[in-house]
């Protein structure tokens, strides 16, 4: 089994990457919804794949309803990104959307429309995040559609064909704060054990260019 | 001899621009890792450049660059940042910093800020 322990400094680098990713990815949502949003530092950690619930729960705690929206990557880096929004915040995401003024919508389509909103804002965000970090790692990753996790956070579990029971998961995880909005979210990266080998090169790799 | 001041949280990101710095100039390079202490730093050693990093824990970049152009109203400030949005680029401009440098900061982006810089400086001695 390859060596799965990540250096202070391995771990520095991943943050700094997580904090270029996802500061390029509040850029491009700031585009399309016209809205800022204020950053944080990223955490890191690794945690085994059968406490996945127990991970997000942990980091999640506070927080009454989420809404997920997940999304695979795939590439030498690969893996699931799970935004998690509160549960109501899709009629201010439809806002900001500028489909408000369709007051038409039924009820249903209104609901509909919340879930497309969220569904938007997770593409948005974890494509540009994941898509920037892996450009600075010289991967190319392909992406699943984003859809909407209907289980409760806590019941969550990761997908066997990526996530071997046993295996090791690395976490990026960043909280965001929507400016006006009081939304706060958090955008989880959760990689698999292979890219955690994979990982440990291509960050020293990165690492070369500036010694 | 240029004195530098580099504010960076992340220990890898202050490495990462002292590597980018030209080497065929004379710098004297001091390091800051949030807003409290680049400002206690400034104070210290008044450095010509301050690179500074916005998103840090105890005190951000914004009410860093604030605090230390209330010390020097000419401080010479080069926003060195993942926050690229433009609510952002407005925040740093208006506190007054020189300009904003999109992470990963680049050789060629630092040598470009740096002649910014040097022209500013320039421009105060003369003014
Ligand atoms: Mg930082």
């Amino acid at each position: 089994m390859s060596d799965t322990r990540f250096s202070t400094t391995e771990k520095d680098i991943l943050q700094e990457l997580m904090n270029i990713g996802f500061g390029q990815a509040a850029a491009d949502l700031a585009q399309v919804i016209g809205l800022s949003i204020e950053l944080s530092i990223p955490d890191i950690q690794l945690f085994k794949v059968c406490e996945l619930s127990r991970h997000m729960a942990e980091k999640m705690a506070g927080e009454q309803e989420f809404s997920l929206v997940e999304q695979y990557f795939l590439g030498k880096f690969q893996g699931i990104a799970l935004l998690a929004l509160p549960a109501r915040s899709g009629k201010k995401l439809v806002s900001l959307f500028g489909l408000q003024d369709q007051c038409n919508w039924s009820s249903e389509n209104l609901e509909m429309l919340e879930k497309e909103a969220m569904i938007e804002v997770g593409n948005i965000l974890i494509g540009a995040c994941v898509g920037k970090i892996t450009e600075l790692l010289n991967d190319v990753v392909l992406f699943s559609p984003p859809r909407m996790m209907i289980q409760d956070v806590r019941d969550s579990i990761l997908p066997n064909h990526l996530f071997a029971p046993g295996s090791l998961a690395i976490s990026l995880k960043t909280v965001f704060h929507f400016e006006r909005k009081k939304i706060t979210g958090q955008l989880f990266l959760i990689a698999n054990q292979d890219s955690i080998a994979w990982l440990k090169t291509a960050l020293n790799t990165f690492m070369e260019q500036y010694e | 001899m240029t004195t530098l001041l580099i504010v960076d949280d992340s220990p890898i990101a202050r490495q990462i621009l002292r590597k980018c710095l030209p080497n065929d100039d004379d710098f004297t390079v001091l390091e800051a890792c949030d807003g409290r202490d680049a400002i206690e730093k400034f104070r210290q050693f008044r450095p010509a450049i301050t690179f500074m990093d916005m998103t840090m824990p105890v005190m951000d970049g914004f009410a860093a660059i604030a605090e230390i152009r209330r010390m020097n109203p000419q401080a010479v400030i080069i926003a060195a940042t993942a926050d690229v949005q433009p609510k952002a680029r407005k925040r740093i401009a208006d506190l007054g910093a020189l300009m904003l440098l999109p992470k990963p900061v680049s050789p060629g982006s630092i040598r470009d800020a740096l002649s910014r810089a040097r022209v500013a400086l320039e421009g105060e001695t003369q003014g």
